[in-house]
């Protein structure tokens, strides 16, 4: 528990309404997007500043008070579930979008401004910001950039690593400092910035960030191919990418996500089809004409039974919809969902997805695959009950297969989701040994009292 | 065990959310105050704790399921569908149940006591109310309510001199002299009753003129909004026989307000106890109509015949969505399709049409600072579309519009969609 007066203190700092101690607040700030994780902080705290973030990080130094930051609190692994206790500080106070320039196509954003909000001002000025994680309603740009968060786009924009030119932070000892800048190159020093894109929360607050901007393109395109069998679709996904088209998204479901979509909304998708591939292509509309062309083409030639070219943006928002569905319909259908982010490179997709069948058929679970096939991010997801426990124990045990394979087939042990609580158990066995050591020096440099969210990634 | 019965009811649509948090982006009240207990998630999580008996019904457990709007923005936009509305219903009817109505209003209504300018008001209107209706405690209790909310230091509009239930006769014929094409119950509803009764004479006048038979039953009562949304099941039960009973000859039942027809419709989904409730309220729902709705899809009038009122030639015009009218009722097109056919009057859609205006019935007696932030957005929106005149469905919405239309010093006025045309 923390001392009362060290409350008062952060009252005095930020105001009395930006601190919450009651049971019930603190009850609602103990959870994050997963559902194993949970664990209740001693006091919530909203900064409305840097110079108020610095404030409490002197005294909870001082103090050695464990400080979980937390943005929208969307991620799905545990990352802002403030594990150890302390305070909880939450950025989603400090949403301002602080200025857009279009000149040199750059943002400057505070970290509580949520990914929609941003989306849309921006479209009025004709730009976006690529990265896409699907959470994009909730998440905040601390937590995506501290999560180095991609989505759907990632097949042909890259993750937000590649769009963050300058960071302001805050370390745990309540310097405020700055890295990188407002310039597309940028080769002085070290790259600290990138140390604390991914970070998790455990290095420093993120209280700014200078994010690069692209010119929204004039077309867009969708294209519905679909699979008899999965690991065709799999295959198609590098043969595209292969015969030099690259579209902005790439994306798969398989039977059961197809067909609890069209129980929840139905909407035409082909329920015996065992996957679909969705393709968007966007750009200048004459090479997006020739690169739908292009897909239709060479998703036929290797093996699609079907190929559907979105008509109009009806058609085309109606099957995005259906993909931006495909997580609830999953989440909705057991008491228990293992939703993995595992990553393989793209030309091992199909033989992952057969590992992934093999591997539910030997444990007996039940098991769907939807992902961002385009850049090898895949959510094999297991349906599954904590309450249940022979089933939960099959369950994680099919779950440790699909990450050993993955990591076997040279993939990683998270595309998008970080490692925060959930993935901890595999974080040493998939990391190289000297990476780690380094990892957890730069650690304890930089935050020699283990304030800064403690208990996540190697801990 | 304790009893959660109410809570029970309820369990599983707390249990549908995934918490994505994608609700924090269409919630105006989280979009306000940016904390966690203000959003679905939050309160279904805290439900949910409750359920599992970790969580008491704490007079801040209290508030926190309270400050909800029940303006469905969330549950329209969740991807597991996940019902805040009835989730939060269920919960203050569990705490009604448990602590009795005296503890929801108590804390509900320590912000208004304390502020003694806005109390003073509010006895002395619902004094002078209180005559009125001597005998049935559901008006007694609900319109306080509802008149604090007007008297919250608000641009209050006038009291109608004669209100609707002294005015209107139990049984309209068509004005053609001719068999009525069918028999419709007029459902008044307590804002259309003592602040816009023109309203309720409009809506008779409207259907008669076209061939339909208006039967205004004396012994009809208050929808039951402000009541069984804060818990009372009991009372809204009540009312629910009532009304049941008033309504029992007619074809149909017209209102001229979004939220009585939404909450009439929606006895069934919140208010039974057993099966035969349970039919009862479903058979009465099908009766329901919303002025709106009724016009175009029951009478079938094809937009393009409705005539516009002259002083309303050249004007701009857009539309607010009631909350209950298109997340409760699906109400969204029909008022479009008219606006846009009447000749004369140019419509321009505003900006988060859907939005709630803040109003959420009792939600703005308590918190009037939060409804004036959020009905500021709205009238942003307003601003936006260069309209002269906003039109809606919902005479509790017209209300806060007009108030936070005055406060801002715009031009618009505010109007019901009845009163647009002849
Ligand atoms: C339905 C759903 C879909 C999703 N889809 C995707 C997807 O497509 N791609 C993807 O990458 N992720 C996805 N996610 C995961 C998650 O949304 C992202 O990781 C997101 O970036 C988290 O943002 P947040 O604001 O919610 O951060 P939080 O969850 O609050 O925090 C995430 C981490 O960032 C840290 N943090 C937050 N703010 C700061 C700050 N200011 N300074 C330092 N550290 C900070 C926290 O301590 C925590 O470790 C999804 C989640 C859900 C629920
Ligand atoms: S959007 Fe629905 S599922 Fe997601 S957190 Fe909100 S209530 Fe839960
Ligand atoms: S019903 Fe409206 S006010 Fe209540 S939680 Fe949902 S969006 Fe917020
Ligand atoms: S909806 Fe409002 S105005 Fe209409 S009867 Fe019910 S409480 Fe009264």
């Amino acid at each position: 528990m923390l001392k009362e007066s060290l409350v008062s203190e952060f009252q005095k700092i930020v105001g009395n309404e930006n601190v919450l101690t009651t049971p019930e607040a603190l009850k609602a700030y103990s959870y994050d997007g997963t559902t194993s994780w949970i664990h209740e902080p001693d006091c919530v705290v909203f900064p409305k500043n840097t110079k108020e973030i610095s404030e409490i990080m002197k005294i909870a130094n001082a103090e050695k008070i464990p400080v979980t930051p937390r943005g929208g609190g969307t991620n799905v692994s545990g990352g802002s579930v403030p594990i150890m206790g302390g305070v909880v500080l939450c950025t989603t106070k400090m949403n301002t979008i602080v200025k857009i320039d279009k000149e040199n196509l750059t943002a400057t954003v505070e970290p509580g401004v949520v990914l929609q909000d941003l989306t849309m001002r921006l479209m009025k000025e004709g730009l976006f910001f690529p990265p896409d994680p699907q959470s994009f309603l909730g998440a905040t740009l601390g937590g995506i950039i501290a999560e180095n968060a991609g989505g759907p786009a990632c097949v042909k924009y890259g993750v937000t690593k590649q769009y963050i030119l300058g960071l302001e932070v805050v370390l745990p000892d309540g310097r405020i400092t700055n890295f990188g800048g407002r310039t597309l190159k940028n080769v002085v020093g070290y790259d600290l910035l990138h140390i604390f894109v991914s970070s998790e929360g455990t290095l420093g607050i993120i209280t700014k960030a200078e994010l690069k901007l692209n010119p929204i393109p004039p077309a867009k395109k969708t294209i519905m191919a679909v699979y008899a069998e999965i690991a065709m679709a799999g295959e198609s996904v590098f043969r595209v990418l292969e015969n030099g088209v690259i579209p902005g998204k790439i994306e798969l479901l398989d039977n059961w996500v197809i067909n609890r979509i069209e129980e929840m909304m139905p909407m035409g998708l082909p329920k015996d089809a065992d996957a679909v591939l969705l393709f968007e292509c966007d750009g200048i509309p004459e090479a997006v004409e020739k690169e739908t062309e292009k897909i239709v083409e060479i998703t036929k030639k290797y093996g699609a039974v079907d190929v559907r070219v979105a008509k109009d943006m009806d058609e085309a928002n109606k099957y995005w919809m259906a993909r931006k569905a495909g997580f609830a319909a999953v989440f909705g259908k057991a008491p228990t969902v293992m939703a993995e982010d595992v990553t393989v490179p793209r030309g091992k997709i199909p033989e992952f997805i057969k590992r992934c069948r093999d591997l539910a058929k030997k444990y007996d679970v039940e098991m769907c695959i939807l992902g961002h096939a385009g850049d090898g991010n895949l959510h094999p997801s297991i349906l599954s009950d904590i309450k249940n426990k022979d089933l939960y124990e099959r369950s994680l045990k099919a779950m440790d297969g699909i990450i050993e394979g993955a990591v076997e087939m040279g993939g990683v042990l998270s595309g998008e989701h970080g490692i925060g609580l959930e993935k901890q158990k595999f974080f040493r066995r998939a990391v190289d040994p000297v990476a780690v050591e380094l990892m957890i020096k730069i650690k304890a440099l930089i935050d020699p009292n283990n304030i800064m969210n403690p208990g996540k990634i190697w801990d | 065990m304790k009893d959660l019965t109410e809570l029970k009811k309820i369990e599983k649509f707390a249990d549908q959310c995934m918490k994505c948090g994608f609700c924090s982006f269409f919630c105006p009240v989280y979009q306000e105050e940016r904390v966690e207990t203000s959003v679905a998630r939050g309160k279904n999580y805290l439900v949910r704790l409750a359920l599992k008996g970790e969580q008491e019904f704490t007079p801040e457990m209290g508030d926190i399921i309270g400050k909800c709007l029940l303006c469905k923005r969330c549950a329209a936009n969740c991807p597991s569908k996940t019902q805040i509305d009835r989730v939060v219903v269920g919960a203050r009817a569990q705490m009604v149940k448990d602590k009795g109505l005296g503890f929801i209003k108590n804390f509900a209504f320590r912000k208004v006591m304390a502020n003694r300018k806005a109390f003073g008001r509010y006895l002395k209107l619902a004094k002078a109310f209180q005559w009125m209706f001597p005998k049935t405690e559901g008006n007694i209790r609900h319109l306080p309510d509802f008149l604090k909310a007007l008297g919250h230091g608000r641009n209050i509009p006038t009291l109608a001199k004669t209100f609707l239930r002294d005015m209107v006769k139990p049984v309209y014929k068509p004005v053609n002299g001719e068999k009525p094409k069918m028999r419709v119950g007029f459902f008044m509803g307590c804002a259309t009753d003592f602040i816009y009764p023109e309203l309720g004479l409009k809506l008779i006048d409207f259907l008669t003129k076209r061939g339909i038979e208006v039967v205004v039953p004396e012994n009809q009562n208050c929808c039951g909004a402000a009541i069984y949304f804060s818990g009372d099941f009991e009372t809204g039960r009540m009312l629910a026989e009532e009304n049941i009973k008033a309504f029992k000859d007619v074809d149909y039942v017209v209102t001229a307000c979004g939220t009585c027809s939404s909450t009439l419709k929606d006895y069934q989904k919140y208010l039974p106890d057993n099966e035969d409730q349970q039919k009862r309220y479903e058979a009465f729902e099908k009766k329901i109509k919303d002025s709106t709705e009724f016009v175009i899809d029951v009478m079938k009038i094809p937009p393009e015949d409705f005539k516009l009122r002259k002083e309303f030639e050249g004007k701009t015009a857009t539309w607010h969505d009631p909350c209950h009218l298109i997340r409760y009722q699906n109400i969204k097109e029909q008022p479009r399709a008219i606006l846009k056919a009447l000749k004369g009057l140019k419509y321009v859609e505003m900006p988060n049409a859907d939005m709630c205006c803040g109003m959420g019935g009792s939600f703005s007696v308590y918190h009037y600072d939060l409804t004036k932030k959020i009905a500021d957005k709205k009238m942003d929106g307003i601003k936006a579309t260069g309209a002269d005149i906003v039109v809606t469905a919902c005479p509790g919405c017209m209300i806060n519009l007009i108030d936070n239309a005055l406060r801002n010093k715009m031009t618009q006025k505010v109007y019901h969609f009845l009163e647009l045309v002849e």
